[in-house]
């Protein structure tokens, strides 16, 4: 039989300087990055290992766990996933243990809290993680969109088929069309329509910046 | 005016509003609500929900306004600092 290699993250003795080495290569491949202020990075992480002791996971610090294990599993740091929306506005997490890839000085986020309402870029991968050719799902808020790498760029259009509802962003990219993995419904990505009546899909405008791609999207301010 | 400041122990916002208050000599009610047990954080929980929306802290009330976030200007503002 063999070992199971140990986990090595979490364990009592875990510092700051592991979470950094846990985090970092994924918040990159969201976009974002660890906040240039590194005294306020190492308060943030401090707090997280004081709450590692005490819960056994790494809770956001400025975020409460409400007991429900559905809810809280939300505020597992990083929780961009779950609040892309929220956090373009913001442009940090809540805390501002993150920051955009392409902000230069994180201190003058720090204390900013008001999310602008309206149009928001909305970082969703590295444009190197998704060669030409492929499509991948991302949840933005409730909100499901595919983005696709066609032959002239990325486009994002809805994740939902308008057939039988099959999740476009599994779907197989033949030039500027993808096929609907479940039925073969095909929809040029670059204007969401498809030759079956009334079934053409929503699209929403992209934009490639320092190697991250950013789709637009509506948000309005909440909480 | 009263103030009451709805924060959490670890959380780096909750302390920068702490002391911005207090080295303007602004007095405050606090209530850590991670520190709470049982009962008493569910009903904090359940306050700090129905005044900001959601469960982010902090939250400082200020009379009727409540200010989500370390909001330096808009507590300035309101307590005329």
């Amino acid at each position: 039989m063999t070992e199971r290699p140990r986990r090595q993250m979490f364990e009592p003795g875990t510092t700051i300087d592991d979470l950094k080495e846990y985090m970092a290569p994924f918040v990159a491949r969201l976009g974002y990055k660890f906040n240039t202020e590194t005294e306020f990075v190492d308060e943030v992480l401090e707090s997280e290992l004081e709450i590692l002791a005490d819960t056994g996971d790494i809770y956001c610090p400025c975020r409460v766990r409400s007991g429900d294990p559905k809810e809280d599993a939300k505020i597992v740091c990083p929780c961009i996933p779950f609040f892309r929306d929220e956090f373009a506005g913001l442009r940090k997490c809540w805390c501002g243990l993150f920051i955009l890839a392409g902000v230069e000085d994180g201190g003058e986020l720090l204390g900013v809290m008001d999310e602008p309402d309206g149009d928001v870029d909305v970082p969703v991968f590295l444009a190197s993680d998704v060669p030409e050719g492929q499509i991948r799902h991302v949840k933005v808020g409730k909100t499901s969109i595919a983005v696709a790498h066609a032959p002239d760029g990325f486009y994002a259009l809805s994740n939902v088929c308008r057939h039988a509802f099959g999740p476009l962003g599994e779907g197989f990219m033949d030039g500027c069309h993808v096929m609907c993995p479940w039925h073969g419904w095909r929809y040029d990505v670059r204007d969401g329509t498809t030759d079956h009546p009334n079934a053409d899909v929503r699209t929403y405008p992209t934009t490639e910046r320092d190697g991250v791609v950013f789709v637009k999207m509506r948000i309005s301010a909440k909480r | 005016m009263r103030v009451k400041l709805y924060g959490l122990s670890t959380c780096p916002y909750c302390r920068m509003t702490k002391k911005y208050l207090a080295s303007n000599d602004v007095e405050f009610d606090l209530l850590e609500v991670d520190l709470l047990e049982g009962q008493e954080r569910e009903d904090a929980i359940a306050t700090v929900k129905e005044i900001s929306g959601g469960k982010s802290f902090p939250v400082v009330v200020i009379g009727d306004e409540v200010i989500v976030g370390f909001n330096k200007v808009r507590i300035k503002e309101l307590l005329s600092l």
